[in-house]
């Protein structure tokens, strides 16, 4: 199962220091001043429009139990608006401002990551700062889950309400591959032992391009620059060892590296017809689920890389000219609370991994959270690598089609 | 447009618009100003949301720092190459496979039982096909998985490059196997006319009986009349095959992808730098497809010129498929007395008594090809809905799951959406059709038509911004209205495209006899033209109802994603790329072109006139 950052990039970010020294445009309502049952009063009755990606049968049922909740719980109507891709929803809401509706929005609540919030927030298509605001914040693990803060190097800034856990996470069929390659130096030899039966999407790809970050974490001892803007001599020194690595990785790929595939979920399903060895996921929960889904059979275990696996988060955001913008927070603040979080980590309803900081919780929430491991789950989590600076993307992707892209 | 064989070349009729048909008809001066005022008004209704849309996107591509962003890009040559070669061999291959077919069928029962199988491959979605069809030949796929492991070995899929081969091969197949059913079924439009198909067939006779074999004779006399009336779906399919996203996006190359992949994926980035790029990539494909089309059609003009030149010389020599100048070749008594002998059997190639089984058998399988490999593909599409744990070499799933088909009778509120957003949109454009050619002049037909076609040569993701735009500065987005706009105006050129050329070449003397008979216009369109027009009528409102259906984006951007209809469903499903998924919103998907081009076939059916008491 993927989530809508799947299908993002990020591109150059150079803009984004210059952000946080920005004065953000403070919408025209505060949340400052406006006690939280107010809110919920002036909430009831509204219909809050969820875009979110709807690519998954489970997902979407889990939305649609947030809704059935939300409209029984606060008497506010939530109606999700499934897209494709987010971007397109992003580009609704720039389409508005572009037209001058500043109010009486399309879009009341948006899943989000990444590049389309750093974007909207660049924009200033976000209403905000509210995330922190929200009653059920105080239980969000900021300090274990230092990425609820922080998306892709970018200051949340409360614009935006940390919703669930993703980490690159490798999966395969046990009958096929017994012992899974817990580095990408292993990787490499595997493809070496196995060629042509090993590949990565193409970047930029947000897969590929993340698979990229893996091993650029991965191959270098001292990360101090890759937290930093990147520069011409940064990345010709931290970035030397990736492009050895592919080097000598690219020609042992599916169809000699020449073609990779577009996107994860056509390994996913190569790898389940026997031609390739593995598949990749952000969602660490995705063998599981699709095992749970009689789609990949029980033997496909889940894997994450020993020295560490990157890592991030996926949010609820709110745009700036949002119609029923007291309604989105009453619903992001539900989807924040220990019974939506814990039944959203479920694996038979979704097993997406909780923002929130489980051993705070009171007992009896944290009860909720006590399932026992289901086939195909990671079973040894490794740390979170944190994703480069993101001024590192579009040089490494850029420099990635020129040397293996044409 | 004259035909190449003058003794044959009694054809009374010249496409004349019917602005011209009116004229000649008792039609008082007031009525004239009337459908001048109603073209203005009709011309008015497409062009402003046209203009403002086409003009929103040209904004879009004026920027000068994403052409040279676009220009640096390593991929651009590549891409450029790969889409060009695919889209000119895909366009050329339909026409010509779509011309042998023909040259096969008609006239005959052949051609009868080919048409009828025309409407369930056309409402085929595009990726959908192009998924089934690369589960066939991918090297995990069904082909292969029969002969694995008894007679190949294989327990897994070989490394082989059949699907996604980087000269874009595969792509072209499953492009020609999308088009050549549309060609053929714009053919059938002018075919289908009893008086054409009955001209023609006259034609052909005539042509036989004056010693040419009836394959030259097929070349050289209906060929020449019925292919410069194909140029519109001809330039359809090129304009598509140049562009195609979805299709390429399952089977065609990806390092690099073709250039209408990589502009899809920088429209849809939500980097509106990246965006400009895709806009300037866009641009540049449609102006290729422009630069194209236009040397072809300069080069088509030449080649007619020449074409009619006919040399005298008869007997059993075949033009070769695609040509229009056949190779003289040996003529003789054999083919002059074939010509003559049996003038009625035109569509038995090979008439000599002994040689007739086995090449009926050869002549009839190519006719056949194409309702095969779509009902293989549907059946792949079938076995891959049900299909849980599947893997190589098994021939069958391993574990079979309803869990597909579940999601999409939860989804069957859409259907009804989708059902009337398509009805309303194709009846409106088909409408708008009937009353621009009876009421336009033609200098004004031929200018508003490079307009309304420029939808079609526009990559989609283009258009829709320039369409949102357009929704939101008109307070049309989230409405139905807004959608029902985008719908017609969607369909409209292709129902154009479908219409006019049985419309437009529609026999004038049929308004002489009316007229002498004292009836006046609307009589006369009532109960002679439309009824006669009847097949291409309906068969252009199917095409308009199809093409609302697969409507995606304009369905997404306008209706601001309130109205869920069958392709927004499949395509939000289909993105997290679940064969499973995918394979049953193709089949519901499928089934509502399916059923309307079912009606419109049953409609269009011919008269049987009762006896006269």
């Amino acid at each position: 199962m993927t989530h809508p950052i799947d299908h993002s990039r990020r591109r150059s970010l150079q803009v984004a220091l210059a952000i946080a020294a920005l004065p953000w445009p403070l919408p025209g309502r505060s949340q400052t001043g406006v006690s939280w049952p107010t809110l919920e009063d002036r909430a009831r009755g509204q219909t809050v429009y969820l875009n979110a990606w709807g690519g998954s049968d489970r997902t979407n049922a889990y939305l649609q139990w947030v809704a059935d909740e939300v409209e029984k719980r606060h008497g506010v109507k939530v109606q999700h608006v499934k897209v494709a891709d987010t971007a397109e929803a992003v580009k609704r809401v720039r389409g508005e401002k572009a037209a001058g509706r500043l109010e009486g929005g399309t879009v009341d609540a948006i899943w989000i990551n990444g590049e389309n919030f750093l974007t909207m927030k660049r924009e200033g298509l976000l209403f905000g700062p509210f995330a922190e605001s929200l009653p059920n914040y105080r239980w969000v693990d900021t300090q274990g889950k230092p990425t609820t803060r922080t998306d892709f190097s970018e200051p949340v800034d409360g614009f935006e309400a940390p919703w669930g856990m993703a980490q690159f996470t490798f999966f395969a069929d046990r009958a096929k591959l017994p012992t899974p390659p817990r580095s990408m130096t292993a990787l490499l030899d595997l493809a070496r032992a196995n060629p042509g039966r090993i590949t990565y999407p193409r970047p930029p790809n947000f897969h590929g391009t993340t698979f990229l970050k893996q091993a650029l974490v991965e191959l270098n001892t001292d990360r101090r620059a890759l937290y930093l803007p990147v520069t011409p001599e940064a990345l010709a020194r931290l970035a030397a060892p990736l492009w050895t690595y592919l080097d000598a990785l690219q020609p042992q790929l599916w169809r000699g590296g020449k073609q990779q595939p577009q996107n994860a979920a056509a390994i996913r399903q190569m790898m389940a017809d026997g031609e390739l060895l593995l598949a990749l996921t952000f969602n660490p929960n995705e063998a599981a689920n699709e095992i749970a889904a009689k789609r990949l059979p029980a033997s496909v275990y889940s894997w994450q890389n020993s020295g560490g696996a990157i890592g991030n988060t996926h949010f609820l955001a709110i745009p700036f000219n949002a119609k029923a913008r007291d309604g989105a927070h009453v619903m992001i603040n539900f989807m924040l609370s220990p019974e939506a979080q814990a039944r959203k980590a479920d694996i038979a309803v979704w097993g997406d991994a909780t923002v929130l900081a489980i051993d705070r919780l009171p007992a009896a929430d944290r009860a909720r959270f006590a399932a026992g491991p289901a086939p195909g789950q990671v079973t040894q989590p490794a740390p979170v690598l944190l994703e480069p600076h993101g001024s590192w993307v579009d040089p490494l992707e850029r420099e990635w089609l020129r040397r293996y892209g044409q | 447009m004259a035909a190449p064989l003058r003794p044959v070349a009694a054809r009374p009729t010249e496409p004349f618009a019917g602005w011209r048909l009116l004229a000649s008809m008792r039609t008082s001066a007031l009525s004239k100003t009337l459908s001048l005022a109603l073209a203005v008004a009709l011309a008015a209704a497409v062009a402003l949301p046209l203009l403002w849309a086409a003009g929103s996107a040209i904004a879009a591509g004026l920027d000068s720092t994403a052409w040279r962003a676009l220009a640096a890009d390593p991929q651009l040559p590549h891409a450029l190459l790969l889409s060009v070669a695919t889209g000119v061999a895909a366009t050329i291959f339909s026409v010509a496979a779509a011309a042998f077919l023909l040259s096969r069928s008609f006239p005959g029962p052949a051609w009868s039982a080919l048409v009828r199988a025309l409407p369930p491959m056309l409402a085929v979605p595009h990726a959908a096909f192009a998924i089934g069809l690369a589960f066939l030949i991918a090297p995990s796929g069904w082909l292969l998985r029969a002969l694995s492991p008894w007679a190949t070995g294989f327990d897994a899929p070989p490394l082989w490059v059949t699907t996604q081969d980087p000269w874009g091969l595969a792509l072209v197949v499953v492009l020609v196997a999308k088009e050549v059913p549309f060609l053929l079924w714009a053919a059938a439009t002018h075919l289908q006319r009893p008086d054409a198909a009955a001209r023609w067939t006259r034609e052909l006779q005539l042509a036989q009986s004056m010693g040419y074999s009836p394959r030259r004779a097929w070349w050289r006399v209906l060929w020449p009349q019925l292919w410069p009336r194909l140029g519109g779906p001809a330039l359809a399919v090129f304009a598509y095959s140049l562009t195609v996203v979805d299709m390429a996006l399952v089977i065609g190359p990806t390092g690099p992808p073709t250039l209408g992949v990589l502009a899809w994926q920088w429209l849809l980035d939500a980097d509106p730098r990246v965006n400009a790029q895709g806009a300037a990539a866009a641009w540049l494909l449609a102006g290729v497809v422009s630069l194209l089309a236009g040397a072809v059609w300069g080069l088509r003009t030449a080649w007619h010129r020449r074409a009619r030149w006919v040399d005298g010389r008869r007997g059993a020599a075949d033009a070769p498929a695609g040509g229009v100048v056949g190779k003289a070749g040996a003529s003789g008594p054999r083919g002059l007395l074939r010509g003559v002998r049996n003038p009625r059997d035109l569509h038995d190639l090979h008439d000599l008594p002994e040689m007739r089984g086995i090449f009926h058998v050869i002549a009839i399988a190519p006719l056949r090809l194409p309702a095969l490999l779509y009902l293989t593909v549907m059946l792949a599409l079938a076995v891959g809905s049900v299909s849980g744990v599947w893997p190589f070499p098994q021939l069958w799933p391993q574990t079979l799951d309803l869990q597909a088909w579940r999601s999409v009778s939860a989804s069957a509120a859409t259907l009804w959406t989708t059902l009337g957003l398509a009805a309303a949109s194709s009846i409106t454009a088909l409408i708008w059709a009937i009353a621009w050619l009876e009421c336009a002049p033609p200098a004004w037909d031929r200018a508003l038509r490079r307009l309304i076609y420029l939808p079609l040569l526009l990559p989609a993701v283009l258009w829709v911004v320039g369409m949102h735009r357009l929704g939101l500065a008109w307070q049309l987005d989230a409405q139905w209205t807004g959608l029902w706009l985008t719908h017609s105006l969607a369909g409209l050129p292709y129902v154009l495209i479908a219409l006019s050329p049985a419309y437009l070449g529609f026999d004038l003397r049929y308004v002489q006899v009316a007229s002498s008979l004292g009836r006046g216009q609307w009589p006369f369109l009532w109960q002679v033209k439309w009824p006669l027009l009847k097949a291409s009528l309906t068969g252009a409102a199917a095409v308009g109802f199809a093409v609302s259906v697969a409507q995606y984006l304009p369905t997404v951007f306008i209706g601001a994603g309130r109205f869920a209809t069958v392709t927004t469903e499949a395509v939000t499903l289909a993105s997290a790329g679940q064969r499973s998924l995918t394979a049953a919103y193709a089949w519901l998907q499928w089934l509502l072109p399916a059923l309307v081009f079912g009606v419109a076939a049953w409609a269009s059916r011919p008269r049987r006139f009762r006896p006269a008491s």
